[in-house]
């Protein structure tokens, strides 16, 4: 028990002490039993304003101290550290004077609040009992969910320092999105050419598992220990069989949309969706096929030479132990039947940004020429439009952020396939602020000749063979209308559809429902709130492929800086069953979401040091009170209730 | 929607034979099919059963010949049509 209680009150400039009288809450803390001592500073969490804490702690002999400044989550780590070289660093408390106070109250009341909440928390270190963190093993290996640029640069990060890595894609094919591109801004390299080497890699790699057509089903557990089930789809295929010859796809009569060409494309119900695919092997679409159960056509099995075909394959359900997690689940388009005012969705010669990429790669549906849809014949005049669904309160407020740049590229490579062709760009502003960005716009205005047009179009609508886009040019205030062969939207970025299941699996946020809520968003992007799960890549939020690929980095690192080591330090702040009074009725063993809470031989519940996380969910549903939290026990916050009405 | 191939890919297609009256409608061609090809005409056969008819698109066969596997009277064959190369 602390008798000699230091408090130390942070001005935090004039964020505390332009509201709250900080001189008079420290001459009332001096005047409360246990405090010994009692100053403020003007900035506590500086270098001097930790040493005048030492300073204290020495001269005065304190054994406890309460800092009241801002949130704990920013400094409590700060002052534990300086109070760590006395004594345990349990006996050091904050007080949330700030957003808690000063930020939200008068000056009067938030005086006296600070008073009550300080006085609080001197009663709560009081009583706080000295612990030694719970050291817990780790499971020195990595699940990576999603298979694009993020989750490949990602593994591949893991993989090359030397540890596992459990490399887990939904489609058939790892690659993503950017296997889709045709070719990168600004620099225009072909995006398969670089993004294969590394497609590569990964399927080489030793330390890389790669479970493509599978998904992660379940996950439990914690930072260094977390349990995966992954399922793992049939591909009716022996990975390992399959030499790509082809036969099997020439006899298959089953015909449906390329997904992988935006459905420009048809392909056969046993597939590979583009020829460099990794793993490189058929896939059969169980539910484009004409049946397994009973089954109905075996034309793909008696033309495979290789015998790769086994219409038995069944779903496998993979259980895995990992360390730490990344989420690379990627993006999606908004959802074009949204935009009526474009159109989208009743005309051939509208279509979206990702279909032009493909209508422009070389092993796209036309061979990288292009096309006005609805003739086959080439487009003269084609119509970009820049934020379609973005920037728009009535679709996506936000700026999707690679639209500017990709539509400037989209414009000049339809110029240099249609020399004589006619190009205009509808924009609200240029966004160009990565490297090289600010160049590459200038160079297609000036030298592509492309017409920007600052303006939102208003309606397109079809006139014969041609469609028709109104619009306004707000720099010279005049109504422009087009008569376009060709109208290609930039539609915005949003997350990959099923987003939101994935972090239910987590526990981690989606913002709004549509991208993962990183920790901080300046000081930790790629961190998720829950220790050991990180983000990479668009499922994020939008950003370009530098981006993505720093962004993966960012996060193998972090989780390197996890699974690199044997043990973790856990928190000891966990609940404790009084087992003598425990009468089993088992309350809290359903109502902990970390599953710490299991029942012992004599039927009595028992917290597992390791998987308790401190919640105090189970403290709160006991029916007999017999469950405690370690440093927030019952005598204590009843005290806290006490002083503060 | 229209697929932007040069060549489209044609499916298969098959001709669907039946022989009415040896039918004695146990329905298992309609059930079975994965196409959907067949239904269940008015008209009775010889024996009194409905026997199957093609629904008004008999394009969709693709000769998968399941029919002809699951029929118990051999009542139904189908007969590939070579396709035409142009």
């Amino acid at each position: 028990m602390a008798r000699r209680i230091g408090v130390f009150i942070c001005h935090c400039g004039i964020n505390i002490a332009g509201v709250i009288d900080v001189e008079k809450v420290a001459e009332e803390m001096r005047k409360y039993p246990g405090v010994a001592f009692a100053t403020t500073y003007q900035y506590m969490c500086s270098d001097p304003g930790q040493n005048l804490i030492r300073e204290k702690i020495e001269e005065e002999n304190l054994d406890a101290v309460v800092v009241a400044a801002c949130s704990p989550s920013m400094h409590e780590e700060t002052f534990r550290s300086v109070c760590k070289d006395y004594f345990s660093i349990y006996r050091c408390e904050m007080a949330n004077i700030r957003e808690q106070s000063s930020w939200v109250h008068d000056p009067e009341e938030a005086t006296e609040k600070a008073i009550k909440l300080l006085k609080a928390t001197v009663e709560k270190v009081r009583e706080n009992e000295d612990f030694n963190p719970i050291m817990v093993p780790v499971e020195r290996k990595c699940l990576v969910i999603g298979g694009g640029i993020a989750g490949i640069q990602a593994a591949l990060d893991i993989a090359d320092a030397g540890y596992k890595v459990i490399l887990v894609e939904k489609e058939p094919s790892i690659g993503g999105r950017m296997a889709q591109l045709s070719e990168t801004f600004p620099t225009l390299d072909c995006s398969q050419c670089i993004l294969t080497p590394k497609m590569v890699m990964v399927s080489r790699h030793p330390n890389i598992k790669l479970l493509s057509y599978s998904e992660v089903i379940e996950i439990s557990g914690f930072v260094g220990n977390f349990n995966v089930k992954i399922l793992k789809n049939p591909r009716y295929v022996d990975e390992d069989k399959c030499t790509v010859c082809g036969d099997c796809e020439k006899v298959c009569p089953v015909i449906v949309p390329n997904e992988f060409e935006m459905k420009r494309a048809p392909r056969k119900a046993i597939f590979i969706p583009f020829p460099q695919a990794v793993p490189s092997t058929y896939t059969l679409d169980r539910e484009a096929c004409l049946g397994l159960a009973p089954l109905t056509c075996a034309e793909c099995r008696d033309a495979c030479e290789a015998d790769a075909i086994n219409y038995d394959m069944q779903a496998k359900v993979i259980e895995e132990k990992v360390g730490a997690i990344i989420v690379a689940t990627g993006y999606d388009l908004y959802d074009k039947n949204k935009l009526v005012e474009y159109g989208y969705g009743d005309d051939d010669d509208i279509i979206t940004s990702l279909e032009f990429e493909r209508m422009l790669s070389a092993s796209g549906p036309t061979g990288g020429k292009i096309i006005k849809p609805s003739t086959g014949e080439e487009p003269k005049k084609v119509v970009f439009i820049q934020c379609a669904g973005s920037r728009d309160v009535q679709h996506m407020p936000y700026c999707s952020s690679i639209c500017c740049m990709y539509t400037a590229k989209h414009a000049l490579l339809y110029k240099h396939n249609v020399h004589d062709g006619e190009a205009y760009i509808f924009y609200i502003d240029i966004r160009a602020t990565g490297k090289g960005y600010e160049e590459f716009i200038a160079r297609v205005m000036e030298e592509e000749r492309i017409n920007y047009i600052r303006g939102k179009v208003a309606k397109i609508f079809r006139e014969g063979d041609k469609i028709v886009v109104y619009g306004i040019d707000t720099l010279t205030g005049k109504r422009v209308e087009i008569k376009a062969d060709l109208v290609v939207l930039a539609m915005a970025i949003v997350g990959k559809k099923g987003t939101k299941d994935i972090a239910k699996l987590l526990k981690v946020a989606v913002d709004d429902g549509i991208f993962l809520k990183e920790a901080h968003p300046k000081l930790k992007p790629v961190e998720a709130l829950s220790r050991g799960i990180y983000f990479a890549g668009c499922a994020q939020s939008p950003k370009d492929i530098p981006a993505v690929v720093a962004q993966a980095s960012a996060s193998a690192s972090k989780v390197l800086s996890i699974i690199s080591k044997d043990k973790l330090e856990k928190d000891p702040l966990i609940a404790v069953v009084d087992e003598e009074h425990c009468s089993g009725c088992g309350v809290c063993i359903s109502v902990c979401p970390y599953e710490a809470m299991q029942r012992q031989p004599n039927g009595k519940a028992k917290c597992i040091e390791a998987l308790c996380e401190g919640c105090g969910t189970c403290a709160a549903s006991c029916p007999s009170g017999n469950i405690e939290m370690r440093n927030y026990k019952d005598e204590q916050i009843e005290k806290m209730i006490e002083v503060i009405i | 929607m229209k697929y932007w191939v040069k060549k489209e890919l044609k499916p298969p297609h098959g001709k669907v034979y039946i022989i009415e009256d040896r039918c004695k409608g146990c329905g298992f061609c309609i059930e079975f099919c994965p196409q959907q090809v067949l239904q269940e005409s008015e008209e009775f056969n010889s024996r009194g059963y409905h026997p199957p008819k093609l629904v008004e698109n008999d394009k969709k066969c693709i000769g998968c010949s399941f029919c002809s596997l699951v029929c118990p009277e051999f009542a139904i064959y189908i007969e590939k049509e070579e396709e035409n190369e142009d």
